[in-house]
This record gives C-alpha cells, sequence and structure tokens, in this order.
C-alpha cells in the first residue's frame, strides 16, 4: 500500500516521523503555509518560512523516498493583521514557478471576521491571476460551518474560479456538502482528539462516498501525528473495504486533485475502483 | 464442523451486531468518560452552580438529548447544535 499525504504540517515534525511514514508507506506529500503557533513580527519571517517549505523539506523528506510539495500564503489566523498580510503576499508571486509549489494554500477564515474575509478574497484573486490550485482552512468548532458557508459563496460568485481546483479542508459531517456539491474537493483531516477521527472519517467515507475527498493528518505541532493517516485506513480496511477502494482514497484521490499541478509527478496508481 | 470462510486480507462488511459487538466497549468507556467529567466538574468548588448556569453543560444536555431521540444522522444533528448560527459580518 502506498499512501500520500495531502495535508501535513512537516516543519512541525521529527525526523522520526519522516522515518515512520516511509516504513508506512507514504511516498508523497504536499505541506501548506500555515499558523506557526505565534504571530510572526514581519514579512522577512514568512520570507524564511517559504525558503523551509521549499527547500528544506523537500530536501528532509526526500532522505526518505518521500516526495515533497508545498503551499504558500498568508495563513487565516494572521490575516487578522491586514497590512502584514499584504506585504506577505507580495513575496509569493515570485515563488509561484518553483517546481515544489502547487497553488495558493491554505487560506480561508479563522474566526470568520471582516479582515480575515478582506484577506482571502484577496488570496483568491492571486491565485485566479495566476491560475493556481487552492487549499482552504475551513475553522475549526463552531465556527466551521458558517466560515465553510462564506467561502465557498465567496468561491462560487468569483467565476474565474474552477471549483475542481480547489480543495477545501477540514470537511466534517455538517459540511462536507457544502464542498462538494458544489463541485469542489472535500479533505478529512484526522485527529486523535477534538476532531475528526479514524472512526468518524471512515464513517464519512461510507455515508457520503470517497469521490473526490482527500483524507489527510495534518500533522502540525498540536496533538496529530502521521499515523492518524494511517489509522484511517486500517479502520477501513477492518470493516471490510476492499485494498483497491483503499488505494483509491488514499493514494489515487490525492494524485488526482494534486496533478491537476504540472509540478506534481506521482501518478494515479492504476489499480484503485476509477473515480465516478 | 462447518467452518465459515474468512479472508483477513479482503473481510467482508461486517453488518450492525458485528459492529456493535466490536465498538460496544468503547461506546462505554466514552460514556462512562463524559460521566466522569460532570462528576469531576461537580466535585469542584462552585460546581454543582456551574453545572446549573453554563450554557455549555447546556448545550451537552441538548446533544444527549439528541443522542437519545434522533433516528439518523446524529452526528451532523450534533455538528449543528456547537455550531455558530449567527449571520456572515457585514461587508
Amino acid at each position: 500500500m502506498r499512501f500520500i499525504d495531502p495535508h501535513i504540517h512537516c516543519v512541525s515534525r521529527t525526523t522520526d516521523d519522516y522515518h515512520f511514514m516511509a516504513r508506512c508507506g507514504v511516498v508523497g506529500v504536499s505541506e501548506p503555509a500555515f499558523w506557526a503557533g505565534y504571530d510572526r513580527s514581519s514579512a522577512s519571517s514568512f520570507a524564511d518560512y517559504f525558503r523551509h517549505l521549499t527547500v528544506v523539506e523537500p530536501a528532509r523528506a526526500a532522505r526518505y523516498g518521500i516526495d515533497h510539495y508545498c503551499w504558500l500564503c498568508i495563513n487565516a489566523k494572521e490575516a487578522e493583521n491586514v497590512s502584514l498580510s499584504r506585504e506577505v503576499i507580495a513575496l509569493i508571486p515570485p515563488l509561484l514557478d518553483h517546481p515544489r509549489v502547487l497553488g495558493i494554500g491554505e487560506i480561508g477564515l479563522n474566526k470568520n471576521t471582516r479582515n480575515e474575509i478582506t484577506i482571502f478574497e484577496e488570496q483568491v484573486d492571486l491565485a485566479a491571476r495566476h491560475d493556481q490550485l487552492i487549499l482552504i482552512h475551513t475553522p475549526h468548532l463552531e465556527d466551521k460551518h458558517k466560515g465553510t458557508s462564506i467561502i465557498t459563496s465567496i468561491l462560487k460568485n468569483d467565476r474565474r474560479i474552477r471549483p475542481q481546483r480547489v480543495l477545501i479542508d477540514h470537511c466534517e459531517e455538517h459540511t462536507i456538502r457544502l464542498a462538494r456539491d458544489a463541485g469542489f474537493w472535500a479533505g478529512l483531516t484526522v485527529y486523535p482528539v477534538t476532531k475528526v477521527t479514524p472512526q468518524r472519517a471512515a464513517d464519512v467515507l461510507e455515508t457520503f462516498g470517497p469521490q473526490m475527498i482527500c483524507v489527510n493528518s495534518a500533522s502540525d505541532w498540536g496533538e496529530s501525528g502521521p499515523s492518524n493517516l494511517t489509522d484511517t485506513y486500517l479502520e477501513f480496511r477492518r470493516r471490510g473495504h476492499t485494498e483497491q477502494e483503499a488505494i483509491s482514497i488514499f493514494h489515487d484521490n490525492p494524485c488526482r486533485f494534486l496533478g491537476q499541478s504540472r509540478k506534481w509527478k506521482i501518478a494515479p496508481s492504476g489499480m484503485g475502483v476509477p473515480p465516478i | 464442523m462447518i467452518y465459515k470462510l474468512f479472508s483477513a486480507y479482503n473481510p467482508p462488511m461486517r453488518n450492525a451486531q458485528e459492529t456493535l459487538d466490536q465498538t460496544f466497549l468503547e461506546m462505554r468507556w466514552r460514556c462512562l468518560s463524559l460521566a466522569a467529567d460532570l462528576d469531576r466538574i461537580e466535585r469542584a468548588d462552585g460546581g454543582p452552580t456551574l453545572l446549573a448556569t453554563d450554557p455549555r453543560i447546556a448545550r451537552l444536555r441538548q446533544a444527549m438529548a439528541i443522542l437519545l431521540h434522533e433516528r439518523s444522522s446524529r452526528a451532523v444533528a450534533v455538528q449543528n447544535l456547537f455550531s455558530d448560527q449567527s449571520p456572515p459580518p457585514s461587508r
């Protein structure tokens, strides 16, 4: 079994995690730009961070046979600071041709404020002008449904945005239809506590169907980890779903979404169930 | 003796009885865990008053009612209960 983790924050993980992923069969990852756990003091911190994402992590991952790609943006939390956000956004266009950059992400909303919405729209515009894939962060907990509704409305109202080139991440039971019914890809982010567990992720795959769903571990600096992706696979398989169905979900689906960028080099296996 | 054919690589999809059998101990554990959480809050200083007045506890009571009375889509109903239903910010 080969896995793709399409949303993982490798900058927060130890080398042991890379070793673990390689042993489990993870062959490719994509890493969105996100909040570091503290608000950064200037745009130059982001310039360093973008170098980390485009140069340092691909090299770390390669030592374990893992193909590493990334996404660039100002995250939703720090987007509350509009002037800093605009300085960071100005850093991005020269990096969009970098062979490891797949698009703009993870952009979205955190507390659904006016400032966050302003910067979200400016980054959607950036992606549209440069024909980039988009990876969306939706808020957590009580803000998720409202935030997902605002985000999907903005995207649907922009005629330049092709929904199949957008992945709405951190979907849960009450938001997955908002994403997929509008033609967007949906992401399921699996955590050990507080959010979607491996069991509930398998429930969502069974209840809503696996088409246009990418499962990921996030593996950030909080309580999380790359085993949540493989634990979801194990939960899915022990319920009686076939290896071919699992390949479709855990390898081929992310390859189909990410493969819309010419830079992504891992093809769908051809061994999974064909997409509907 | 009749042996049931079983493949560990591609096991058959489990039925409702098997699903309950495999999940019951964990469901029981989660129920006990919640009961112990509420006991712990009650034992602490100000506990009984907090349990009677905190809106988050009231939401939890509503959520437990959903578990007992909803017939399907319980997870969606609980998600909606814990979601902010206010309108988006004005532009």
